[in-house]
């Protein structure tokens, strides 16, 4: 097959949908809507995908915390409810015994509101007592000021390290350090802000306060509630170990019988993205099947109306076989042709895609804001696979219809008008 | 000296199945053409004249017999075999012309170039020079539906001679022109013979067929007749 053999058949199909505009158009509207589908799942999923990674990579991928709940999804709820709390007394027995772990140190939260002059927020902000040790994982890493230090923590003081979120909603002039803020009513010292942990779909991790953890036993008490522990090992390569050794010391403190199940739980951002690529699968797959449904749609669209074309031109066909084209040209022609109108499809919803998903990511976020993860530029892999895939759905829809061209009776088709 | 023979027929029949029914379209056809000849096939409607033109063109297979096309076995070709010898050992010309209706006179008469492979550029040359040869140079970038019914024999006569085949086929080529026209298209052929080209044409006119060398008559599927014409008219005056 020539190049100049397709060129030709291009110029020729290009001239037959310029002829027919409107019957090209509604013939490949499935193919425009398919393609449509697939770029804007595309844009908002690989946005999600992204945000994702980010998110796993801040939380830390050499940290876990150990903890009576569990991320996983994969426990049963009940179960889980009925755990018994880990206590302090067990949470410190652990973090004396575990040596394997760079730091191993426990806290506690509870939902609590924030206050700043007359700036108030009362939902979504976890106030975490916390040791100074916490300061050295990636959690409590700050991006201004420090974390509290051991004197601090020993007396309690009323100083507080503020999340991202906070501090972006408290003091949009990013001057919180030394500001006086009220915790549940209770005065405390902005001494740091933590760096950004999470992203939109992941802000809980941003809202947080952390204060010294007898600081919060005053405001809330700590009996009958149940820690957590933030264990760091250090590196990826030594969260085996630290994990077994998490396991068998937290079995002992706990008093768990040799064969029994553990009453907790050693959540890891593993975890987390386990559960997290379980559902970016389904929404795939989703997607993915309404692709296909869309391109069926498309695919039964432009060759029902290539059969049509095949029939119109018959008398064509019947020319150009009389006058020496092989079976091998005719077919080229038709098949070109239908590829011509998914690509011509294809490259109108590229500019309709593009346009929309400017629109909605520069305009949205304005009034949704976890909206803002969208991107306003469409990924280049997007385009390739759009034209990639409007091509094979011509080739595909092309095919039977070009075979009968191809087959027709000369003498016939050229009786015919 | 004896001519080349380059159509060789032996007892060929051409049947159609209407259901149950058989038509007969031809029953039982021999013949020979040789190099330069000028051939007149005429017979009444429905005798069987076009359907023998279709084989002899290579548009179409018979039902029986055997045809020899310069001396290779017509049945044994494939499908894209016959393509290449349609597309260069053969020009036709047909009653209702068959022109491409949205290509202008330039692009139909390139139309068999482009199967034969050559190049877009020679292509356009080659053209220009068919239909100079037919007197419609400055009709080129006309389409069909803006030329007269013997300017659109013209295009198609310079389209069947732009490969050079050897054998011109005509099936009526005059039947829609008045006879001034028709007179100049024999014109034409005659030219064409005189340069070494062999021609066969099937006409039910008498005066078209008196320009023949050679008048074979059809009747009910069979050759009634087939001799010379001791005196072929060359007067190309109305
Ligand atoms: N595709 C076909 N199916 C059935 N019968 C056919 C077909 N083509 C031709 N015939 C029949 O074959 C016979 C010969 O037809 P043909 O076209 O060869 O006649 P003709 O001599 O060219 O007539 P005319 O002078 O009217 O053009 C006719 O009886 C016709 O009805
Ligand atoms: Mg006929």
């Amino acid at each position: 097959m020539k190049f100049a053999e397709i060129f030709e058949a291009v110029i020729i199909a290009l001239n037959s949908i310029r002829a027919n505009k409107m019957r090209s158009l509604l013939a490949s509207l499935g193919v425009v809507i398919g393609i449509s589908v697939v770029i804007i799942m595309g844009w908002v999923l690989t946005a999600l995908d992204d945000v994702l990674a980010e998110t796993f990579s801040m939380m830390g991928a050499d940290a876990m915390t150990v903890s009576k709940w569990d991320w996983s999804g994969g426990k049963k709820w009940e179960e889980v409810m009925a755990r018994k709390a880990i206590t302090y007394q067990q949470a410190e027995k652990f973090c004396e015994k575990i040596k394997s772990a760079e730091v191993a140190t426990p806290y506690i939260s509870n939902g609590g509101t924030i206050k700043y002059k007359t700036n108030k927020i009362e939902s979504m902000v976890s106030v975490s007592g916390t040791k100074s040790e916490y300061g050295l994982t990636s959690s409590g890493e700050v991006s201004q000021g420090r974390y509290f230090n051991k004197s601090e923590e020993h007396v309690s003081s009323n100083v507080v390290v503020i999340g991202h979120g906070i501090n972006e909603l408290l003091f949009p002039e990013n001057d919180a350090l030394g500001k006086t803020i009220k915790v549940n009513g209770y005065k405390f010292v902005v001494i740091g802000v933590i760096k950004k942990q999470g992203t939109a779909m992941m802000d809980f991790m941003d809202n947080q306060v952390f204060i010294p953890l007898g600081a919060y036993s005053g405001m809330f008490g700590i009996s009958g509630r149940s820690f957590s522990i933030i264990v760091k090992a250090g590196s990826k390569e030594k969260m085996d170990e630290v994990r077994l050794e998490t396991e068998g010391i937290m079995r002992s403190v706990r008093n768990i019988k040799p064969g029994a199940e553990s009453d907790f739980s050693i959540n890891e951002s593993k975890t987390f993205e386990e559960t997290f690529a379980k559902i970016q699968t389904y929404v795939w797959g989703v997607g993915i099947g309404m692709t296909s449904l869309s391109f069926l749609v498309g695919i039964i669209g432009i060759m029902n109306i290539m059969f049509v074309a095949v029939a119109e031109r018959t008398k064509e066909i019947g020319i150009r076989k009389a006058l020496g084209a092989p079976r091998r040209s005719i077919m080229v022609q038709f098949i070109v042709e239908a590829t011509t109108l998914c690509v011509a499809g294809s490259i109108l919803s590229l500019i309709f895609c593009s346009g929309l998903v400017f629109a909605v990511a520069t305009i949205a976020p304005k009034y949704i804001p976890e909206l803002s993860f969208l991107s306003p530029v469409m990924p280049l892999k997007l385009f390739i696979v759009a034209t990639f895939v409007s091509v094979c759905v011509g080739l595909l829809a092309g095919l039977i219809p070009a075979y009968r061209a191809a087959k027709l009776d000369v003498v016939d088709s050229l009786r015919s008008d | 000296m004896e001519k080349e023979v380059i159509i060789n027929i032996e007892n060929i029949a051409k049947i159609y199945r209407m259901g149950e029914e058989k038509v007969y379209a031809l029953r039982n056809v021999s013949l020979n053409i040789s190099k330069n000849e000028y051939v007149a096939i005429m017979g009444p409607s429905g005798s069987g004249k076009s359907t023998l033109m279709n084989i002899l063109g290579c548009l179409d297979t018979p039902s029986f017999g055997k045809y020899l096309f310069t001396n290779q076995d017509v049945n044994e070709m494939t499908d894209n075999e016959l393509a290449a010898i349609r597309n260069k050992e053969i020009g036709f010309v047909f009653q209702t012309f068959n022109l491409l209706p949205r290509s202008n006179a330039l692009k139909n008469v390139e139309l068999p170039l482009v199967y034969s492979g050559v190049k877009a550029a020679r292509r356009e040359e080659m053209a220009i020079k068919a239909l100079e040869d037919v007197s419609l140079a400055d009709r080129m970038l006309h389409r069909p539906n803006e030329l007269s019914g013997g300017q659109r024999q013209r295009v198609a006569i310079a389209r069947a001679l732009i490969t050079t085949p050897s054998i011109i086929l005509a099936d009526e080529p005059t039947g829609n022109l008045d006879s001034k026209t028709s007179i100049e298209i024999m014109k034409l052929f005659h030219d064409l013979w005189i340069k070494g080209n062999t021609i066969i044409l099937v006409t039910h006119e008498e005066d078209i067929a008196k320009y023949a060398h050679r008048i074979i008559r059809l009747r009910d599927g069979l050759i009634e007749s087939d001799k010379p014409n001791e005196n072929p008219k060359t007067n190309f005056n109305v």
